[in-house]
């Protein structure tokens, strides 16, 4: 087996101590979001959880497609249900799959809630774009889901 | 030794239990892994928070498909990552590019040697991540060790209750388990899991 310069103590300790050090000013208010988060920890055992399965913003940043100017799709999926949004400079528009009525109750981390509608074919609209970690809980005849959070 | 020493299991499946001090445990651990990540895309501080919170908010609900302690630093790490791209994507966006903004100075010089930086900032979150698996005590004793500005034995010693003597020795059995945590075996390795195995040195 190759000695690695980690078999000694103080080189060990050395890297290790860069690596903290270089978080230090990150630390503590990384840390106070984190005690914040468990406050939202759903527990309701009927709730699909709907992962954000796909981010055209991502898309953007690794193979470099699409403007910056065309709008921001995303997708949440939670079979049987998923939900797609289409993020505008003013306001959201989303739509429930399968097509169906629903009741969109919007979250947001600093403790902000709403209401909206969803119409006989699934389609909704957030009048404006929520700031900071959001998240949609939709309630259908299909099912109810809870989506991932994400920063629109 | 192993008063406080709970595996990293045993932390996401208490917290996804409902025990909220599991869940403070999980966050004292990984912060500093966490932090590591955000802070190779210099984002703005108020891109870095919101980052921080969408990552915590997210493990809350992802801690019921966490079983395997290694699965939870390759979580962060990749959701951190990704969220961060977005965040760069958003204010690429939004900011016009200004070259005075020593912001982009920092990431320009970065990028002049993208190879250097991912090495070692592979090296950082496998150490990190090793930190975070560590007993309580001794994750708390490297960490007063590495103070900054520097603590005297006799503080370190006030402070974790180990004998002036003791600290040596702890500090080397300390790194002696560091070196044999999960995360750092796989490193060392290669991160080729066909490795691990005689690499453990037990």
């Amino acid at each position: 087996m190759m000695q690695h310069h980690w078999d000694d103590d103080e080189r060990l300790l050395a890297d290790l101590s860069e690596a903290v050090g270089e978080t230090a000013p990150l630390a503590d208010v990384i840390a106070d979001y984190g005690s914040g988060a468990y406050a939202w920890r759903t527990v309701e055992r009927d709730l699909l959880r709907a992962s954000l399965s796909f981010d055209s913003s991502l898309e953007r940043v690794t193979e470099r497609r699409g403007g910056p100017d065309d709008p921001r799709v995303l997708t949440f999926t939670a079979a049987p249900l998923s939900v797609e949004l289409e993020v505008m400079p003013d306001q959201v528009v989303g739509q429930i799959l399968p097509p169906g009525a629903g009741e969109i109750l919007v979250e947001t981390a600093d403790g902000v809630t709403f209401h909206v509608q969803a119409d006989d074919v699934g389609f909704f609209i957030l009048p404006n774009v929520p700031h900071g970690s959001v998240r949609l809980r939709c309630d259908t005849a299909v099912a109810r889901l809870v989506t991932d959070w994400i920063r629109l | 030794m192993d008063d406080g020493d709970y595996s990293v299991t045993w932390l996401v499946d208490a917290a996804n239990r409902g025990d909220e001090r599991a869940w403070h445990e999980i966050v004292d651990r990984y912060t500093p892994l966490l932090a590591s990540v955000i802070r190779r895309f210099r984002l703005t501080t108020a891109g870095a928070q919101d980052v921080a919170q969408t990552v915590w908010l997210r493990l809350v609900e992802h801690l019921g498909s966490l079983r395997e302690p290694r699965a939870l630093p390759t979580w962060i790490i990749t959701t951190a990552r990704r969220e961060c791209l977005r965040c760069v994507s958003d204010q690429r966006r939004v900011l016009p590019l200004d070259p005075q903004d020593p912001s982009w100075l920092a990431t320009a010089a970065d990028e002049a040697d993208p190879g250097a930086e991912l090495v070692r900032a592979e090296r950082h979150e496998a150490l990190l991540a090793g930190l975070a698996e560590l007993p309580a005590r001794q994750r708390e004793l490297l960490l007063l060790l590495m103070a900054d500005p520097p603590l005297s034995y006799e503080v370190i010693s006030q402070r974790t209750g180990i004998a002036h003597g003791g600290i040596g020795p702890s500090r080397s059995r300390a790194l002696a388990r560091l070196r044999q945590t999960a995360a750092v075996t796989h490193y060392l390795s290669g991160g080729d899991d066909h490795d691990a195995a005689p690499l453990g040195r037990r």
